[in-house]
């Protein structure tokens, strides 16, 4: 039951029209009629209570994203980046909010509502600074500036906690995401993961170059020799999980491993605020989970 | 003697033996110079056979070695495939991937992760080879009445390439993130996790080689004209259907285990070619032995000097991005023989009795559309007809039809005059370069730039069009133009162009997916002026076609009836060129690189019997127009609220009718 209320895709009509009920009640209040493009800005949109009325793609957030779930109202866009300009126009939203990613779009946006582009993840920034000013923008335009600061002040203090959790003794880790057999997204500089890292005071064994979204993408024998303990975040690729056979470099990755590899649920790893918790609460629970083993 | 030998050492001639004893000697000091920074070359070669317990060892061991067998396995099986197939094909523009494998196995491979993942738990390598035999069986039961002839089997496997292609792009476009593996796979990394692959791969190559030395003679045949062949009491259909079977299983066996890698197939057999080889055999070996070492080389270069990146890039793109300037910069040096170009191209339909009735038609057809498109729509509540003075709605709608019908006629006259041009019927505007070297462009100005604006992208690939044109024209003025060579250096560019776009999307950035939408040929980002602007060129270039009509009944029958017939050959080339890389440049600034309409436009014409130049350019630019505009109003209804590209539309619904009409030849 926990899950069908969680999720509101699989929810019967009838909790669907309560939900869109309770999302009408309680965004009447003041929350701007708000259409996103991006699932960052989105997910962050619904840890303040102010839930945008349309998002490009809905289907593939609860997908990738999952939590904060959308509510059952949420109106799709299409395409994050092509959205119907028919269907957005006929909304007429108050405030169409993008990345910078979607630039290129700005002028046909402006026709229909007030444009405003919300940066994350610049090259050279403090990921965690920027994500708590992300949301005090985002705070600021819906009108719940006192809703950002208990977003900021919760995150911040709910990673304090499970930092205190943590003994210290913990190994550096390298954390992955498989894209086939042989290829893997190693997460470093720049990134959320990493800033959830440096709040949780663990290290990142992986100190090569990344990419602006603080990853880099690498075959399997670039893991070879790092003195780390193996987190892999799902999703597998289809097929991925039984091609990982032992009498390959993986197998002597996992037996080389310190402490046996941790796999975590899938987590938006682009995100901002609630993802960031979200990571680090998995991150922590797997940590603990075999230390009591 | 004397003389000969001093200009002989002044000015080495490039002849198989020494471009492979150069390649092998490289290969062997750039992997010993590895071995001896990595683990040293002892233990190097011990880690051969025992992976060792040092991590060095095992990195050699797992990975390196293997990569390595799989780099000289792959290159030659490539270029077997590729002296192969066009052989038989009788064009040196056909390469391994002509029959459709790679996307047949692409598009196995993306269906399967979305729809089966379980069966990818058997084995990737074998999801991917049922693709690419599923694509070679259709090509082979589209050509099979008319005894495989090559024209029909080229074209057959031209339009399985697109019609694959476009509906791997659609998944593509709305799966991006379920789909990212499978772009590495679509870059052809070698980075190997064992030696499984490479086991699994070497006794299919051996077996292949094999049957390909069984067949060395028999093939030797099809050099000669069809009627010379039937009287050595050959059965063509079933020669063609061995040789091209084998070429498929080859490239499938490879393709499904390191994904597509470019070029090779293409690439050595026509640098052995060019160096001289003429005969079947020769060709068979020396070009087996280039492309393992070209693509060994080209691996342990990439090796060497990308590991200070912080992405990938995958081998497959590399070698399309080093053997692009190689084929550029042998064109002007090398022989080429122009008499392996088909001729059969044009005896391909029936004539309509009256064109103009039928052109009369299309047009009111168009217009019919037209209104449809721009009055019929879905909303947030349900299907609506606007009603004319709706200018709200009209103001989103009109622009994109507009825009589509304007490029559609701009890629059919492009695509009729390259093809008439050329007299090859795998040409089209895509194959020039002009649109790949703006999508180059545009592809650096969204990766590079912070947030570039429209007209900074229009720009950026203005200049990269003009860049190819230049190019084109530089490289090949001093040939008089001649089709093969202008041609062969549009592939070049093109494959520049694939190996760019290809290490775009294997990196996994996010702002991939809009290089996907871009490429995919959307008319989602044109305004009203660049629609008027659209509108006003297509006209105006269309009037400029018009009367070249006679040049281009002309010039299919080939340089030497032409001049014979007065014609100025190489003025005549230059303009039309001209032409064609203004149109091009013009359609695919609005709507992308990919709409394949160029390719599929003229064709149509054919097939519905628009047979004379005059005609057949009209007919082109009707079809074109229909086309698009169709494909950008079902597009945007089809999936609703989410927008299929009209390109990609395009090529399925062009598709579709090109292949019922080659089943009915």
């Amino acid at each position: 039951m926990e899950s069908l209320l969680l999720n509101p895709r699989r929810a019967r009509p009838w909790l669907a029209g309560l939900f869109a009920m309770l999302a009408t009640i309680t965004t009447q209040a003041a929350a701007p009629r708000l259409a996103t493009l991006d699932w960052t800005l989105a997910e962050t949109l619904v840890a303040l209570e102010a839930p945008p009325l349309a998002v490009a793609q809905v289907e593939a957030y609860h997908a990738w994203v999952d939590k904060p779930a959308l509510p059952a109202t949420t109106i799709d866009l299409g395409l994050r980046s092509q959205p119907n300009l028919e269907l957005l126009a006929s909304l007429a939203p108050e405030r169409i909010l993008i990345s910078p990613m979607f630039a290129n779009l700005v002028p046909r946006l402006e026709r229909i509502a007030p444009v405003e582009s919300l940066a994350l993840y610049r090259p050279g920034r403090d990921t965690w600074m920027e994500m708590r000013e992300l949301t005090q923008s985002l705070g600021d335009l819906v009108g719940r500036p006192e809703a950002a600061e208990r977003l900021i002040d919760k995150t911040e203090a709910r990673l304090e906690t499970l930092r205190g959790r943590l003994d210290g003794a913990a190994p550096a880790l390298v954390m992955v995401q498989f894209m086939d057999s042989r290829h893997v997204r190693v997460f470093g500089d720049n990134g959320l993961f990493q800033a959830v890292l440096d709040r949780l005071g663990l290290d990142n064994a992986w100190s090569g170059p990344t990419n602006a979204w603080g990853f880099s993408l690498v075959g399997i024998e670039a893991l070879v020799g790092l003195e780390a303990r193996l987190v892999v975040v799902e999703p597998y690729p289809a097929g991925v999980r039984d091609a990982l056979t032992e009498g390959s470099l993986w197998g002597h990755l996992v037996e080389a491993s310190e402490g046996a590899p941790i796999v975590l649920p899938p987590v938006w790893s682009f995100g901002a605020l609630p993802s960031a918790a979200r990571f680090a609460e998995l991150l922590v629970g797997a940590l603990e989970a075999d230390d009591a083993v | 003697m004397p003389s000969d030998a001093l200009a002989y050492r002044l000015r080495p001639r490039l002849t198989p033996v020494r471009a492979c004893l150069t390649l092998g000697l490289a290969v062997l000091a750039l992997a010993l110079v590895e071995l001896d920074i990595r683990t040293g070359i002892g233990d190097g070669l011990a880690a051969l056979m025992a992976p060792g317990y040092a991590a060095e060892t095992l990195v050699v061991h797992f990975a390196w070695w293997p990569r390595l067998a799989m780099a000289l396995l792959a290159g030659g099986g490539l270029a077997l495939a590729g002296v192969l197939m066009q052989q038989v094909l009788r064009n040196p523009l056909a390469a391994p991937t002509t029959l459709g494998v790679a996307s047949g196995a692409n598009l196995a491979l993306m269906a399967a992760t979305l729809l089966t993942p379980g069966l990818l738990g058997l084995g990737r390598e074998w999801v991917a080879l049922a693709g690419g035999g599923g694509a070679m069986a259709l090509v082979f039961a589209l050509a099979w009445r008319r005894g495989l002839a090559p024209v029909v089997v080229v074209l057959g496997g031209l339009v399985i390439n697109l019609y694959f292609g476009a509906l791997s792009m659609v998944l593509l476009l709305f799966h991006q993130e379920e789909l990212k593996g499978l772009l590495i796979w679509g870059a052809g990394s070698l980075a190997q996790n064992g030696w499984q692959d490479a086991a699994f791969l070497a006794p299919r190559l051996a077996l292949g080689a094999l049957a390909a030395l069984w067949l060395r003679r028999p093939l030797a045949v099809l050099e000669l004209d069809e009627a010379g062949a039937r009287s050595l009491g050959v059965s063509l259909r079933h020669l063609r259907l061995a040789g091209l079977g084998l070429a498929v299983f080859l490239t499938g066996c490879v393709v499904s285990v390191v994904g597509i890698i470019g070029f090779i197939g293409l690439a050595a057999p026509n640098i052995v070619r060019l160096a001289g080889s003429r005969r079947l055999g020769a060709r068979l070996l020396w070009s087996t032995l280039l492309g393992a070492l070209l693509l060994a080389t080209t691996d342990l270069l990439l090796q060497r000097f990308s590991g200070a990146l912080p992405t990938l890039i995958p081998t497959g793109a590399t070698t399309a991005a080093l053997g692009a300037p190689l084929l550029l910069w042998l064109l002007p040096r090398l022989r080429l023989s122009g008499e392996a170009l088909p001729r059969e191209a044009r005896a391909i339909a029936r004539r309509h009795p009256a064109p103009g009735h039928l052109a009369a038609w299309l047009a009111l057809g168009l217009v019919g559309l037209g209104v449809v498109a721009l009055l019929a729509g879905q909303t947030a509540t349900g299907w609506h007809w606007a009603t004319p003075d709706d200018g709200t709605l009209l103001q989103w709608r009109l622009p994109r039809l507009l825009a589509a019908a304007g490029c559609g006629v701009m890629l059919a006259i492009a695509g009729t005059l390259i093809q008439r041009l050329t007299g090859n019927p795998m040409a089209s505007p895509e194959l020039l370069g002009i649109s790949g070297g703006s999508a180059i462009a545009l592809m650096g100005a969204l990766f590079l730039l912070p947030a570039p604006d429209n007209l900074t992208l229009v720009g950026a690939g203005t200049l990269g069009a003009l860049a190819s044109l230049a190019v084109l024209v530089g490289l090949n003025r001093g040939s008089g133009l001649q089709p093969e060579r202008l041609l062969l250096t549009g592939v070049a560019i093109t494959a520049l162009f694939d190996a760019v776009r290809a290490v775009v999307l294997a990196g996994g950035d996010p702002r991939g997916q809009q290089v996907i939408a871009w490429l995919s040929g959307s008319t989602y980002y044109v305004d009203l002026t660049s629609a008027l602007t659209v509108g006003g060129a297509t006209l105006l270039l269309a009037l400029a076609a018009a009367p070249l009509s006679r040049w281009l009944d002309i010039l299919p029958l080939g340089g030497a009836s032409a001049t014979a017939l007065g014609l100025p050959l190489a003025r005549a080339r230059l303009l039309l060129l001209l032409l064609v890389a203004l149109l091009t440049a013009g359609a695919t600034l609005v709507v992308g690189p990919l709409s394949f309409v160029g390719l599929l436009a003229p064709h149509l014409a054919r097939l519905l019997g628009f047979s004379r130049a005059g005609f057949h350019l009209l007919g082109a630019a009707l079809c074109g127009a229909l086309l698009m505009v169709l494909a950008d109003w079902l597009g945007r209804q089809w999936l609703f609220p989410e927008e299929i590209p009209a390109g990609l539309v395009a090529s399925l619904l062009g598709g579709a009718y090109f292949l019922w009409g080659l089943r009915r030849l």
